[in-house]
């Protein structure tokens, strides 16, 4: 009969103390599909740069792995190693994406070019098209935080502690973000 | 010009909270396979540290303060006379203050950040 699987606990336990190098590969096999996601959404669909943002997060997370208190969840503690990865990354290009969000003016939304007689599937894809567009043009914040706490499912006190921001502040990001989607995403708001 | 007319807020609000939710369920549902990508970390990770045993250090400290006492009892005229030749040659320089001092700090820098060195490591 096969043995349950080892908790992240044990494997964090066994890495640190035995310096045990399978360990930490089944904790990154565990969860690399979350946090490569997660990155894939903060950098807006660029999966090269998402997957090397990944990587740089599992290798500080071996590195400060005896540092990791368990006073978050494991996966909530790599959020926060992959958030702060990209929000460095991001600051070095802040410049470029400055650039990018601007062109706005150019993209005529996906709702204005499908009319009214479009399929529902086809509808919701470029629903989705247009969400990811307005959502790369919020601030880092603000899409770090929508990110937190829509997409990673993450209660407000986590995100908080992902973003290493107060509640309140995360809060806000959310809601302003949410208003800046409302104006980008106006086309697609039901008429009365 | 926006030919839309003003919805009605609630229903905007709930709207966009409905494509978030959506989009976020999308995102949870979809599952990035490794492709490799475990195999790559692992690569890049620093090589691994010796292990030292926490009974390594004391030993050796032991063992030197051990060789250093059999030497003073061995041979006791040579650590006074190499303490002596020591002091002469110290006296014979002519040091000012300010050169004393400077070499105190330099050394109590090298031993504080070798100590701060060894403390990290471990």
């Amino acid at each position: 009969m096969a043995s349950p699987p080892d908790s992240d606990a044990a494997l964090i336990a066994r890495a640190v103390v035995q310096d045990d190098r399978h360990a930490f590969a089944e904790l990154v096999r565990r969860h690399q599909s979350t946090v490569r996601a997660c990155l894939r959404k903060l950098t807006a669909g660029n999966h090269a740069l998402a997957d090397d943002l990944a990587q740089e997060t599992f290798v500080l997370a071996w590195r400060n792995l005896k540092s990791f208190r368990q006073e978050a969840r494991f996966s909530t503690w790599l959020y926060r190693i992959a958030t702060n990865c990209w929000l460095a990354d991001a600051r070095k290009r802040k410049e470029e994406l400055l650039g990018d969000a601007g062109g706005d003016g150019d993209d005529e939304s996906m709702a204005a070019a499908l009319g009214e007689a479009t399929p529902d599937h086809a509808r919701g894809a470029a629903l989705k098209m247009d969400l990811e567009r307005a959502m790369a043009a919020l601030s880092e914040g603000e899409r770090a935080a929508i990110v937190q706490c829509y997409h990673n499912d993450l209660s407000h006190e986590e995100a908080s502690y992902v973003l290493g921001m107060p509640v309140g502040t995360v809060k806000t990001h959310i809601l302003r973000g949410k208003q800046k989607l409302k104006i980008a995403l106006a086309a697609w708001a039901p008429q009365t | 010009m926006n030919t839309h007319t003003t919805p009605d807020p609630r229903e905007a609000d709930d709207w966009l909270e409905q494509a978030l939710r959506s989009d976020a369920r999308e995102h949870r549902d979809g599952y990035v396979d490794d492709a490799g990508f475990t195999a790559r970390v692992m690569a890049a990770l620093p090589a691994a540290m010796e292990i030292v045993p926490r009974w390594r250090r004391p030993a050796v400290a032991a063992i030197w303060a051990a060789a250093a006492a059999g030497m003073a009892v061995a041979l006791p005229g040579v650590a006074l006379d190499i303490g002596r030749e020591a002091y002469r040659l110290l006296a014979a320089q002519p040091l000012s203050l300010a050169q004393v001092g400077v070499t105190l700090a330099v050394l109590g820098i090298g031993t504080w950040a070798a100590a701060a060195w060894t403390l990290q490591r471990d």
